[in-house]
């Protein structure tokens, strides 16, 4: 019986082709986006477009400007006019990231330079302060030198002659580039052991697709409990003796079976195109799309069990699925948000599974780390089954 | 010997918050028989069907399947094929796709299933379609195999909700043939209808329901005749709306407006009655388009009920 319910599901999605296609197509291309739109977002490949302006016109000055200009980690351009108020509104006007405004010579002591930045990519400005430290130290070590002996002089009572002359044989040497003398950078940066470069956000992205579109095709297939009971279908089958249990429950396995099938197209596109090592960790990976395609499924039924015509059931699950793709992660990592929001994650079953896909394909973390997540998604699934079945032994 | 009835209904009661739907109706319907139970719309039929089905539990009475209570035994419920009023399909299967997906879900087993469907594809007049997907039948066969998924366990009682609306008239023979097939396979046949044509041609016997009772109930010829003996309906259509001096002739032959400019009466001596009438109209300058004389209908009797009623 619940069978039958499993091949009724399976002839409507395999007599639709347009539906068919939307099915297993729509998600490795929404994948595919996303992971491209997205995966920068990590700041590895980050450029920022930046307006610089000369207004002090000293030869420090202008090797800075230069500098930035040359960097190939940057999409800087000096303004025309050469002036501070054209970089402030070209950053007000959006045509750029953030502006950088060179008002005094930079070895002089004070702060000589502006950063312009919107609030609306807030990011922007800090990115732009950190890129002209790294061009300063690189490309301007004499520069760097010479605002440390002028900000360290006062403190030390000033230099002697002797020392001064150092400095300036130091400076000079630095400048031709004949010299390194400046000290070793304060940071070190050093990637977590066995880190994929890149791999991550398109690990992360294949999961969070993948859940958002488990749960968006369990919801329109769910749908079909509403119109089973406004074409009389229910009707028919609530006079007979075993009620709608099969019918949930045939839909309810073939709904997990889609969301697997899904979520195989997703990452078989993300092994094959970016290399993410799907394969190589198979047995977990099939469990913790299981979960996650039994949550979808559950959820979707849950949900929609207690709605009464077809257009609430499309109004809630859209809302629903939104919400808790944003909350959950879809959308934009969680690291990203405020930490109350972090925290309102974990009742999404999408950080769940964004965590264990992460978790085995990223972090190669072991089984250990994954039993939570399993147990969550789990859970949530087999909630909502149970859920559906009250509320159609209810409409009986 | 006369069958002891499958379906029995003992003072059945039911109330929507405040309002009575079903107040106190009896009912019994017996193997190999045709009953159809009439009524306008709120009149009860919807209500009665639901706790006939064991969809809820009536506030008062008793329902009885064989004996068992649909409400609580499953076993009530597997006497029981209901073909709801709209067409209960799913329109992407086949006709045979879908007569299997529902004897499974009506218990028939793997086994079985094979035969189950080609019985209800021959009683339904169906096997001509059995490749089709239902979206592309036309509504005659659509209503068909309706039919054919609700018999598909050989329930003892067939519940037909409205089998005709959207039918057309050839269609309407060819279903009428085949709820005739089922009462002669020896199940009871509930034809739940508002169409009283298909009730008299088809039913054993009719029960009227009106404001949740049942008001009349029998043979539909032997009712008719209780009610009207030898007297025939003698059918006028008039050219023009009269006016009020018209009203009053038509008034004085004991003509009543039915429906649009149809005027009708009751008269024992039928078309020798009608021809007189034609001549009186025409000499008081009122032509009639048409006289038709013919013999009274549950339509006719469900008027007369009904008024009866209002009356008292």
């Amino acid at each position: 019986m619940i069978l039958a319910m499993f091949r009724v599901m399976a002839l409507a999605l395999w007599r639709d082709r347009g539906a068919l296609v939307m099915t297993f197509l729509l998600p490795p291309l929404v994948f595919l986006i996303f992971s491209a739109v997205f995966a920068g977002a990590t700041g590895e490949d980050v450029k920022l477009k930046l307006a610089i302006a000369d207004d002090a016109r000293t030869p420090a000055s202008r090797r800075l400007a230069d500098a930035l200009l040359r960097d190939p980690d940057l999409r800087a351009e000096r303004t025309v006019p050469d002036a501070g108020a054209r970089v402030r509104a070209l950053v007000k006007a959006g045509r750029a990231d953030a502006g950088l405004i060179i008002r005094a010579d930079p070895a002089a002591s004070g702060s000589p330079i502006i950063v312009v930045s919107d609030p609306s990519r807030a990011v922007a400005a800090p990115l732009t302060m950190a890129r002209a430290q790294q061009v300063l130290a690189r490309d301007m070590p004499d520069i760097l030198l010479a605002r440390t002996l002028v900000e360290t002089a006062p403190a030390v009572g000033g230099f002697t002659r002797r020392q001064t002359a150092a400095a300036a044989v130091a400076m000079s040497s630095l400048a031709e580039g004949r010299a390194v003398a400046v000290g070793p950078s304060l940071f070190v940066r050093e990637d977590i052991s066995g880190a994929r470069k890149g791999g991550g956000a398109i690990a992360y992205y294949a999961g969070a697709v993948s859940i958002l579109f488990a749960l968006f095709s369990a919801m329109t297939g769910a749908l079909s409990l509403i119109d089973e009971r406004h074409s009389g279908i229910a009707d028919r089958i609530l006079a007979g003796t075993r009620g709608m249990g099969p019918v949930v429950t045939g839909k309810f396995l073939f709904l997990i079976a889609q969301g697997v099938v899904q979520a195989t197209a997703i990452f078989a596109t993300a092994e094959l195109i970016y290399g993410v090592p799907v394969l190589g960790h198979i047995g977990p990976w099939l469990i913790t799309t299981i979960a996650a395609s039994t949550c979808s499924a559950g959820l979707a039924l849950g949900i929609v069990a207690f709605c009464k015509t077809r257009d609430q059931g499309q109004m809630l699950s859209t809302f629903i699925i939104l919400i808790l793709a944003a909350v959950g992660g879809s959308m934009v990592p969680r690291f990203l948000m405020p930490p109350w929001l972090q925290m309102a994650g974990w009742a999404t079953p999408h950080a769940w599974t964004i965590e264990a896909y992460q978790s085995i394909l990223w972090r190669d973390a072991g089984l250990s780390a994954v039993y939570p997540a399993w147990a969550v998604l789990l859970a949530i699934g087999l909630a909502g089954l149970l859920l559906a079945h009250l509320a159609t032994r209810l409409v009986r | 010997m006369i069958d002891r009835p499958i379906l029995n209904v003992w003072g059945a009661e039911h109330r929507y918050g405040t309002r009575k739907v079903l107040r106190g109706v009896d009912l019994a319907v017996r193997p190999g028989e045709i009953y159809a139970l009439l009524g306008p719309n709120g009149a009860g039929k919807s209500t009665l069907v639901g706790a006939i089905c064991g969809r809820f539990k009536l506030t008062g009475g008793e329902v009885a399947l064989d004996g068992l209570d649909p409400f609580v035994s499953p076993l009530a419920r597997a006497r029981l094929g209901l073909a709801p009023q709209e067409i209960a399909l799913y329109d992407h299967m086949t006709v045979r796709e879908n007569l299997e997906v529902f004897g499974r879900l009506s218990g028939v087993t793997r086994r079985d299933l094979g035969a189950s469907v080609e019985r209800a594809l021959r009683l339904t007049l169906t096997s001509d379609r059995e490749h089709v997907l239902v979206r592309h039948l036309s509504g005659g066969y659509r209503r068909r195999v309706n039919i054919a998924a609700a018999i598909l366990h050989q329930p003892r009682l067939l519940i037909l909700d409205e089998p005709t609306v959207g039918v057309d008239i050839d269609a309407r023979e060819a279903l009428d043939a085949v709820i005739r097939n089922l009462r002669d396979t020896g199940a009871a046949v509930l034809i739940v209808t508002h169409d009283l044509d298909q009730a008299s041609v088809l039913a054993d016997r009719v029960g009227f329901l009106r404001e949740g009772r049942k008001i009349l109930e029998g043979a539909p010829r032997a009712l008719i005749e209780q009610a009207f003996g030898q007297e025939m309906e003698i059918l006028v259509q008039l050219e023009n709306e009269p006016d009020i001096d018209g009203q009053g002739i038509l008034a004085a032959e004991r003509l009543e407006r039915r429906e649009g400019n149809f005027w009708s009466r009751f008269d024992t001596s039928g078309y020798r009655a009608a021809a007189k009438l034609d001549r009186r109209l025409r000499s008081l300058g009122m032509t009639p388009r048409e006289i038709r004389v013919r013999a009274p209908s549950l339509q006719n009797l469900f008027s007369l009920v009904a008024d009866w009623r209002r009356a008292a």
